[in-house]
């Protein structure tokens, strides 16, 4: 690529895993998908499967299939003629074999009463259906999917999500999915790898890199609503004390690489308890603040509470927030566990959305 | 209600295809009919008939033949000299067929090219095979600037996708490629037809313009105007207009049939 670098990725699969490759617009994602199968080929670096180097191994020779965000169906072939595609290839003479493969892809993604029709007719869904269907009856040993899901409606969405998973069990495909809709994270990954700027910043199972982000920008990017930054200003045990404003002094339990300086902290929404009153448990971290603000989202309230110069936001069921008579302007405490408390590094610039 | 604009821009277009389709159809008016018909079924306006669908079979053939892969390759591939040979290509359209025509006349002359392909028995000037040499390169070019925008035009991702599900880079070219432009290889190919048809003076270099032997119909044109045989000329011209408006009919029906 004459203007795009990836650099020095590192991505590693496991056979059988479903990974899902995170990132905003730009990132390198599809890129990085056309060098695993094969279109492009990297200045320097390798590709592997499977132990063996398949890096100057032409496209048709890796096993890899790729699937693409607006279908690419070939606009000359029917629908049945599509699938087959592949099939055809490597199974030349057995065409009542080939039928009944076609067939039986066909009823799995319930697009069997299409077969005859022509790709132009088809809804989004429906082609997509399809797409997956030709990728997938060759058996390949990667699935790669860039944005599949991303040029159909919500309902559709929600349906084809369902219906690959299964699928995509059923035939124990290892699968890299690129996104940047979170409900496929959260729906289907096994495995998450966050992607900016042609680097992959971090990767690991969905609860690491959501739960534990290792960059400011995987903590925006993954939804860490409550990141502040803050000044190491000693330790108490194994905790350590930072302070965000002044005078307000949590306590984080992560393991960090300095015991003094800056440093940015995440604490994700849904790890912050709310009261009315103080407690007495094992939670380290108990602030009092006044409620700023709230808004419903789906079946969720958010709220965002002001302590000091910093602003929190927590998330609460419609019920807790009624019975905790969660109104504007009302003190509340805020209490988490140190365990929740995230520390990042703070010298990659911190781009809030 | 029309604009001014509006009505201005559709007098310009009017008035002067008007203009065009008088003079065109002013060929028709001239002949007498006893003349058109005498001078279509003479010797001369038949065995010109023959050579010009003949060569121009030959030739259009060919331009076909290594149009496709060239611009296929300025498509798809990167190598050297690549802008140099896309401009090479099209120079032929921007300068005049009478340049070309002296161009060619001088390589495969006697000096250059000429004097090595007849040790071989090959010659070039003054037979009907510079007839076809001077329509293939009269052609080319426009067969490639076609087909390379509709190269361009195709999605590389339906080469990817075919080559992701096993099929060879020339398995791809055949079995996607091929077909999705189809359309475009077929405009090219009319065009072609038309410009080995229509080639008029680099035959006339070439060929020689030997009366019943390199005498293709623009050459028939030619000589009896120079003859002073105006009702052979104008047939000449009337063929050579039947000849164009089965080409666009034909190229109008079939050509954008897919895109519906």
């Amino acid at each position: 690529m004459k203007d795009f670098h990836l650099q020095k990725i590192n991505l590693q699969v496991k056979e059988g895993d479903y990974h899902v490759l995170i990132g905003p617009t730009g990132s390198g994602k599809s890129v990085l998908l056309e060098t695993i199968a094969g279109f492009y080929k990297p200045y320097n670096g390798h590709v592997l499967l499977e132990g063996r180097d398949i890096t100057h191994l032409n496209p048709e020779e890796r096993g890899v299939s790729i699937v693409y965000q607006d279908y690419v169906l070939f606009p000359h072939m029917n629908v049945f003629e599509n699938i087959a595609y592949g099939l055809k290839k490597t199974n030349k003479s057995d065409e009542s074999l080939l039928e009944s493969k076609v067939y039986e892809m066909a009823e799995k993604l319930n697009i069997d009463h299409l077969l005859k029709r022509d790709t132009t007719t088809l809804s989004g869904g429906e082609k997509q259906r399809t797409a997956i269907a030709r990728s997938l009856i060759v058996e390949p040993k990667l699935l790669l999917m860039d944005e599949p899901f991303s040029a159909v409606d919500v309902n559709t969405h929600a349906y084809l999500t369902t219906l690959i998973k299964n699928v995509i069990e059923e035939y124990q495909t290892t699968c890299i999915h690129v996104t940047h809709n979170f409900n496929d994270v959260y729906n289907l990954a096994e495995q998450v790898a966050v992607m900016k700027d042609g680097k992959i910043l971090q990767q690991g199972t969905l609860h690491e890199v959501f739960s534990r982000p290792t960059h400011n920008f995987v903590a925006d990017f993954v939804g860490v609503h409550n990141v502040f930054q803050g000044e190491i200003v000693g330790h108490d045990k194994s905790l350590l004390q930072i302070e965000i404003d002044p005078g307000i002094i949590i306590h984080s339990s992560d393991e960090f690489k300095y015991d003094s300086g800056d440093v940015m902290v995440a604490i994700r929404p849904e790890n912050i308890i709310f009261s009315n009153e103080k407690f007495v448990s094992s939670v380290r971290n108990q602030l009092q603040g006044v409620v700023k603000d709230m808004f419903e989202v789906g079946h969720t309230v958010w709220i965002e509470v002001q302590v000091g110069n910093v602003r929190f936001r927590g998330v609460l069921t419609p019920n807790s927030c009624e019975s905790l008579g969660i109104e504007r302007e009302k003190e509340i405490y805020l209490s988490f566990k140190s365990l929740n408390v995230n520390l990042m590094e703070c010298h990659d610039s911190y781009h809030s959305i | 209600m029309k604009s001014k604009m509006e009505i201005s821009f559709i007098s310009i277009a009017i008035f002067f295809t008007l203009i065009l389709f008088l003079a065109v159809g002013s060929l028709f008016i001239i002949p007498s009919f006893q003349g058109f018909v005498d001078s279509i079924l003479s010797e001369e306006m038949i065995e010109a008939f023959k050579l010009t669908l003949y060569t121009a079979a030959i030739s259009s053939a060919l331009v076909m033949l290594v149009a496709i892969p060239t611009a296929y390759s300025l498509s798809r591939y990167s190598f050297p000299l690549k802008t140099f040979i896309k401009i090479i290509i099209d120079l032929p359209m921007a300068f005049p067929e009478i340049v070309l025509g002296l161009a060619l006349l001088m390589l495969f002359g006697n000096n250059l090219l000429g004097g090595y392909l007849e040790k071989f028995g090959i010659k070039i000037v003054f037979t009907v095979t510079g007839i076809i040499v001077a329509q293939f390169f009269v052609a080319f070019p426009f067969a490639v600037r076609i087909l390379y925008s509709t190269f361009n035009y195709i999605d590389t991702r339906y080469e990817f996708v075919s080559r992701s599900l096993g099929y060879s880079e020339f398995e791809t070219f055949r079995s996607i490629t091929l077909p999705l432009s189809k359309d475009g290889i077929f405009a090219s190919g009319v065009v072609t037809v038309a410009r080995c048809i229509g080639a008029f003076i680099a035959v006339l270099f070439l060929g020689g313009g030997t009366f019943m032997k390199t005498e293709t119909l623009p050459l028939t044109l030619y000589l009896n105007l120079s003859f002073g045989d105006v009702n052979m000329a104008i047939t000449a011209g009337i063929v050579l207009v039947i000849i164009s408006f089965i080409a666009i009919a034909v190229l109008e029906k079939y050509g954008k049939e897919k895109t519906i």
